[in-house]
């Protein structure tokens, strides 16, 4: 069921340490559909929320090997196959001076392909309901801050605020805004 | 001198303050001995609301009379840039001292000058990050921009020294309706082209990764609502989320290993310009590794320069510090060693291959009629930064500011010298030949001086010229937080 009202309970910590002992508590206690938003990343949360390791790395490894296989062809094809040329007796198929190019064109795939992939999955690896951009949380700044979403099978906006306290956070707010995610 | 102190980061609040060895916290250690604690990355007592308000001022009012009057002097600069290139467009290659039998002239010098300028914003970003050295977190994002915009300078360069710059398409292999006519990837040259673009297009992603979570705060401080569309698109919508964080630095880590050996690979790539050719001087094994380290040490003394500036002229004293230019001021002095020891073995190489040609190139290279060029750089790059042993003067403003400047000065003179030295008398002396820059090569040369100038500066203006968020996450929680405790400088519990 998609809400209709963008709902859920933000809490604000001062210190990353307070922000990671909470996550561990949220997480113990069972919530599901909750994160964390800081202003740098913070050693060791990804454990403390329990996520998986990010998975850029293999597609990295992916996107290099495409580029390898991009710079090996075009430049196999163009001086083996469509225009064999006589550079001072040399083979056609002189690999070794092949290697610049393919080097450059692997780092290039892998580089910008990772980025643009980091950047969509830091979008799409969300809790089914984020807390709407509306509402600046303040966790760009100085705030480590604590979402739990609405969309929770545990959610009670009174009784998530009140765990949300319990953990020691400084400012509590319920959200609770209509018209959706991206009110 | 070292000082003791129970509450460390108390005694630092101020530039000056500082001291370049560590604090020791008496009895603090794990074992009951002293403590030695590193002194701050950021001074002044800064708090993280602080870091947003500093360095995100600029982008958020309207510009200062410093930053007009220096903006001003770069403009001109770059003037002389634009009327020069149109001058050359109309008037053709003639106006500039390129001739037989010195055919490679200024352009391919400022070229491989401007290239290397760069790489020293790719070393601070990719390998000090691999390296964990967090005081690279005050100076990443400057020098990063520094090496996008060298790079647009020193591309600058081979198109316009095509001599016929609008068919500089040709260098790309594509399908095309000339015949199928393609590049010939055999060739140094064509390889040049795959590393210049490559390395600009990845240091514009990896600068660019690096200010998502910037211009999201940029963002939740802007309050016109036009600001705030335009830095949240810019930021993708960056809200901060640890799901996000997640992938953002797993990306960060893989782009600075493969920015790692990219930075190494492209002035490999420029030197085989020289090293695949028959010509002495240039046909020698060590040019990879003598390019690339020449690379590192005129680039880190750019950005001496510039840091120097932004902290004398911008003030940004509390996140540059002086540890930071006492750290580079090292890392200058030891490649000004490196590139000295690669001038020493190229002679030593010289005379030992036993190569009548060989020998001659470099005795005339230094005993020539070029051999005050030879001597500038030699004295700028091998001696003067020995004046970075003494600890005083890699921490006094001034001389760093000098001998950054005089590295520049030499580091071109090293591209003179390799390119004109060994191009002026070659096998034939009927075809021996002097070379002397004209008044266009000047005007384009401190032209290029502008654009880099002009584009720095108006980085400065419109985007945060400091991390924040990396510089946040080296600052001492306790002393940054936002919270309403007292700013007690505690003791760091983990030391």
């Amino acid at each position: 069921m998609t809400p209709t009202a963008t709902t859920g309970v933000l809490g604000d910590f001062f210190l990353p340490q307070d922000a990671l002992a909470a996550a561990e508590k949220v997480r113990a206690a069972g919530w599901t559909h909750f994160d964390m938003l800081t202003p740098f990343p913070v050693h060791g949360m990804d454990e403390a929320m329990g996520q998986p390791r990010s998975w850029i790395p293999y597609a990295t490894g992916g996107l290099a090997l495409t580029g390898i296989l991009l710079a090996q062809g075009l430049q196999n094809y163009v001086m083996v196959y469509d225009w064999p040329m006589n550079f001072g007796g040399k083979p056609h198929f002189s690999w070794p001076a092949f290697v610049p190019i393919t080097f450059e064109l692997m780092v290039l795939c892998a580089a910008i392909g990772s980025a643009i992939l980091a950047i969509i999955a830091g979008k799409k690896d969300t809790v089914p309901q984020p807390p709407p951009m509306r509402v600046t949380t303040g966790a760009t700044g100085d705030r480590f801050v604590l979402w739990i979403a609405g969309t929770d099978p545990k959610f009670q906006a009174d009784e998530a605020a009140r765990f949300v306290q319990s953990l020691g956070a400084a400012d509590v707010r319920v959200v609770n805004l209509e018209g959706g995610r991206d009110a | 001198m070292t000082r003791h102190d129970v509450r460390p980061y108390a005694t630092v609040m101020d530039d000056r303050q500082l001291t370049g060895r560590p604090i020791v916290v008496a009895g603090a250690g794990p074992y009951g001995g002293d403590l030695e604690v590193a002194e701050p990355l950021v001074t002044g007592a800064k708090r993280w609301a602080d870091v947003d308000r500093d360095i995100a001022l600029p982008a958020e009012t309207f510009p200062t009379k410093r930053w007009w009057i220096a903006f001003s002097v770069a403009l001109a600069c770059l003037s002389l840039l634009v009327f020069g290139l149109i001058t050359l467009f109309y008037s053709g290659m003639g106006i500039l001292g390129v001739n037989q039998p010195v055919g490679w002239g200024s352009f391919i010098i400022n070229f491989v000058f401007w290239i290397g300028i760069g790489h020293a914003g790719t070393l601070i970003s990719a390998v000090l990050y691999l390296f964990r050295q967090q005081w690279r977190t005050g100076i990443n994002r400057a020098a990063e921009a520094m090496t996008l915009f060298a790079v647009a300078c020193a591309g600058v360069f081979p198109v316009v020294h095509l001599g016929r710059p609008w068919f500089a398409y040709w260098l790309v292999p594509y399908p095309n309706a000339r015949g199928p006519l393609w590049i010939n990837f055999n060739s140094p040259l064509a390889w040049d082209i795959f590393a210049i673009s490559t390395y600009g297009l990845v240091s514009l992603t990896f600068w660019y990764l690096g200010l998502l979570p910037d211009l999201a705060t940029l963002r939740d401080r802007a309050t016109h609502p036009w600001r705030k569309a335009l830095y949240n698109a810019m930021s993708f919508g960056w809200t901060g989320s640890n799901r996000a964080w997640k992938h953002y630095e797993s990306a960060y880590m893989v782009l600075a290993a493969l920015a790692t050996p990219l930075v190494f690979s492209v002035h490999t790539i420029v030197s085989f310009d020289f090293a695949t050719s028959v010509i002495p001087g240039w046909h020698t094994t060590i040019f990879p590794p003598y390019f690339v380290i020449g690379a590192i040490f005129s680039g880190f003394a750019m950005v001496i320069t510039l840091m120097t500036f932004m902290r004398g002229y911008f003030g940004m004293t509390s996140y540059i510090t002086i540890n930071h230019m006492e750290n580079m001021a090292k890392i200058l002095m030891l490649t000004g060693m490196l590139v000295g020891f690669a001038y020493s073995t190229e002679f030593f190489m010289a005379w030992y291959s036993g190569s009548e040609w060989e020998g001659f190139v470099f005795r005339n290279r230094a005993f020539g009629p070029y051999w005050w060029a030879y001597a500038i750089m030699f004295t700028c790059n091998a001696i003067i930064p020995q004046v970075f042993w003494f600890k005083a003067m890699r921490r006094h403003t001034l001389v760093l500011f000098v001998v950054s400047i005089l590295v520049n000065v030499g580091m071109w003179f090293e591209r003179f010298v390799i390119v004109v030295t060994s191009l002026h008398r070659d096998y034939l002396p009927s075809s021996w030949g002097m070379y002397a820059l004209t008044r266009w090569d000047y005007m384009i040369l401190v032209g290029s001086f502008g654009l880099f100038f002009t584009l720095f500066l108006l980085f400065v203006r419109v985007l945060p010229v400091v991390a924040m968020s990396e510089v946040k996450g080296v600052m001492d929680p306790e002393v940054a937080h936002g919270g309403p405790r007292p700013v007690a400088a505690a003791v760091p519990q983990e030391g």
